[in-house]
């Protein structure tokens, strides 16, 4: 899949060298994996002995561990189970994703998440824009669209799933809620490891980045609520709060806040950042984040130029020093 | 033969028929008997589907997209197992005869019927994989190529699958048996015999055979079928291993 995306940014041949050696190396840094990739229908070897657990993607065959999809052999103590590189987001809970809203029904939210079904929010599993804590009342029901509308992007957490399958979340804090003012980016969901912190402000370009577990990541004008909390409840709390709060910032058609251009080629600088690190498959952090937005400043290269061959070159290398001092750290 | 359209081409084959009668005919592609085209195949061909490949058997060249497992948009009971639907379409471009209808409707079920046996459709309840084929040129031996493509998709979208399916055909022609026919050798065959096989397992899903046969005729034929596939798998084998191993 890399290659493909490789193959579109045009490199020149002493790009596409440098390219090469720069993953080679990484290859050869990183404990091998490669030798561990099952194609559907390969024997996994597993010593009998020790027992096994068959996990996600084998089942058995004449006593053989055999694959059942197409990825990497992981093990686990006793536990073997085969990680697929590009397929659907499979949630846990407690993830933080972030989701399009794609329909609005009957006390439920539908949001498109990238997992294989729709996930559910109830209204019920969401703090009110008064924030009181109460029954749900038939005219909370007809209000609904007024907080999230369909192709509204909105935060939340997985909460579970119900007996048939089907994934519900809930936003029942402040830090979830609405998405506005920014950009949605979708990236294969493996690059985003779950961390403690999914929610970053990003200090010094004054802009938020949501990693979602499910692939989704959202970069954004920083929001300040009254009780600092990152994100605000969405609704209509958050414009009532922000339109008293900044009285200087010039209001658009709708009485919108404007955001200042500084603001969106930060968060476009951001963005770019991390479209050049999905495409080379690197795994996807904060700091790895930052680092490639101030490379991009410190040589001087213009967001647009950000997606072009040889920043994606300086990337790659740049990561392969970056693990080889780890290594000698640690040796 | 009904259609005055369809009319010539019929007549140019009765003249290319004759040729063949006899035993030491040549095939038009300078392949013996039983020699299949190169096979060519790439996974993730297509970005916006969950998984996609590209196939191309010599002239016939063919694309297939995975979709899902996503959510069954038609409204239907609950069910424990998921759904795979198959859809078979044919480029305008892909014949001869441009835009001409094609007589293929029955490709999409037999897709399916192909697939369904290596498909863990009990790994993705409720939901439905939706598996598109686009036949860009057909030259020959197009159902092997799809659903040989369409496993080989569905391998690159993650789903769960006992094996790899593979896919071969045979065609009777006078007394010869040849293995991948192109279009125009199908276009005076006999009979044919379609295999679709899951290599590892030595399973069969799929075996559809048309025309006038002998016993002995279709227990040659299905080995030659069954040895082609068992080649083909490896060559998708290979093709993952490829894809996987450079994206890590």
């Amino acid at each position: 899949m890399r290659d493909l995306h490789l193959q579109q940014l045009r490199l020149n041949q002493t790009q596409r060298v440098r390219l090469q050696t720069a993953l080679q190396k990484l290859q050869d840094v990183s404990p091998s994996s490669a030798a561990a990739t099952v194609a559907v229908a390969d024997n996994i070897p597993v010593n009998h002995e020790d027992g096994v657990l068959k996990g996600h993607g084998t089942s058995e065959l004449d006593g053989q561990v055999v694959a059942t999809l197409c990825g990497v052999v992981e093990r686990v103590n006793k536990l073997v189970y085969v990680r697929t590189l590009r397929a659907r987001y499979k949630p846990e809970i407690g993830d933080i994703i972030v989701g399009r809203v794609i329909e609005v029904a009957t006390k439920h939210w539908r949001l498109e998440i990238n997992f294989s079904q729709d996930a559910v929010l109830m209204l019920s599993s969401m703090n009110l824009p008064d924030g009181i804590q109460r029954r749900r009342t038939a005219t909370d029901e007809l209000n609904m669209r007024s907080i999230f509308e369909e192709n509204d992007v909105i935060c939340a957490e997985v909460r579970g799933f119900q007996h048939d399958g089907s994934l519900h979340l809930q936003a029942r804090s402040l830090k979830y809620g609405k998405l506005k003012s920014g950009q949605l980016l979708t990236v294969p969901p493996y690059l985003i490891k779950r961390r403690k912190q999914h929610f970053h402000h990003l200090e010094n370009y004054g802009v938020d980045l949501i990693l979602g577990c499910n692939g989704f990541i959202w970069i954004g004008e920083h929001v300040e609520t009254s009780n600092g909390v990152m994100e605000g409840d969405g609704g209509n709390k958050v414009e009532e709060s922000n339109e008293s709060s900044s009285h200087s910032v010039p209001l658009g058609e709708k009485g919108q806040r404007l955001m200042s251009l500084e603001t969106r080629q930060h968060i476009c600088q951001i963005a770019n950042a991390v479209r050049v690190l999905s495409t080379l498959g690197f795994s996807l952090t904060t700091e790895g984040i930052l680092e490639a937005a101030k490379a991009s400043i410190s040589l001087g290269i213009n967001t647009k130029d950000m997606l072009g061959a040889e920043f994606h070159v300086q990337t790659a290398e740049r990561e392969v020093g970056r693990r080889m001092s780890l290594l000698r750290k640690k040796g | 033969m009904a259609s005055p359209a369809s009319y010539a081409l019929r007549r140019h084959q009765q003249q290319r028929r004759r040729p063949l009668q006899d035993d030491n005919w040549v095939r038009s592609d300078g392949r013996g008997f039983h020699q299949c085209r190169p096979a060519f195949l790439r996974t993730g061909a297509a970005r916006a589907a969950s998984g996609s490949a590209y196939a191309e058997f010599g002239s016939t060249k063919v694309i297939v997209s995975v979709f899902g497992p996503r959510e069954s948009k038609k409204a239907m009971k609950y069910s424990g197992i998921g759904r795979l639907n198959c859809n078979v379409n044919f480029a305008t471009f892909s014949t001869a005869t441009r835009g001409q209808e094609s007589d293929h409707k029955d490709f999409s079920s037999m897709l399916h019927k192909a697939l369904e046996g290596a498909v863990l459709l009990e790994s993705f309840p409720k939901t439905t994989v939706d598996v598109f084929a686009l036949v860009l040129e057909s030259g020959g031996s197009d159902l092997p190529a799809v659903i040989s493509c369409a496993s080989l998709a569905l391998a690159d979208a993650g789903i769960m699958m006992y094996d790899l399916v593979a896919s071969a055909s045979v065609s009777c022609i006078g007394n010869s048996l040849i293995i991948d026919p192109a279009a125009e050798e199908e276009d005076c065959q006999d009979g044919s015999l379609t295999v679709a096989f899951m290599p590892s397992r030595r399973e069969i899903t799929q075996l559809t055979l048309t025309g006038e046969w002998s016993t002995g005729r279709i227990h040659e034929a299905t080995e030659l079928c069954l040895d082609a596939c068992s080649k083909l798998g490896e060559i998708m084998r290979t093709c993952l291993k490829q894809a996987v191993s450079s994206s890590t």
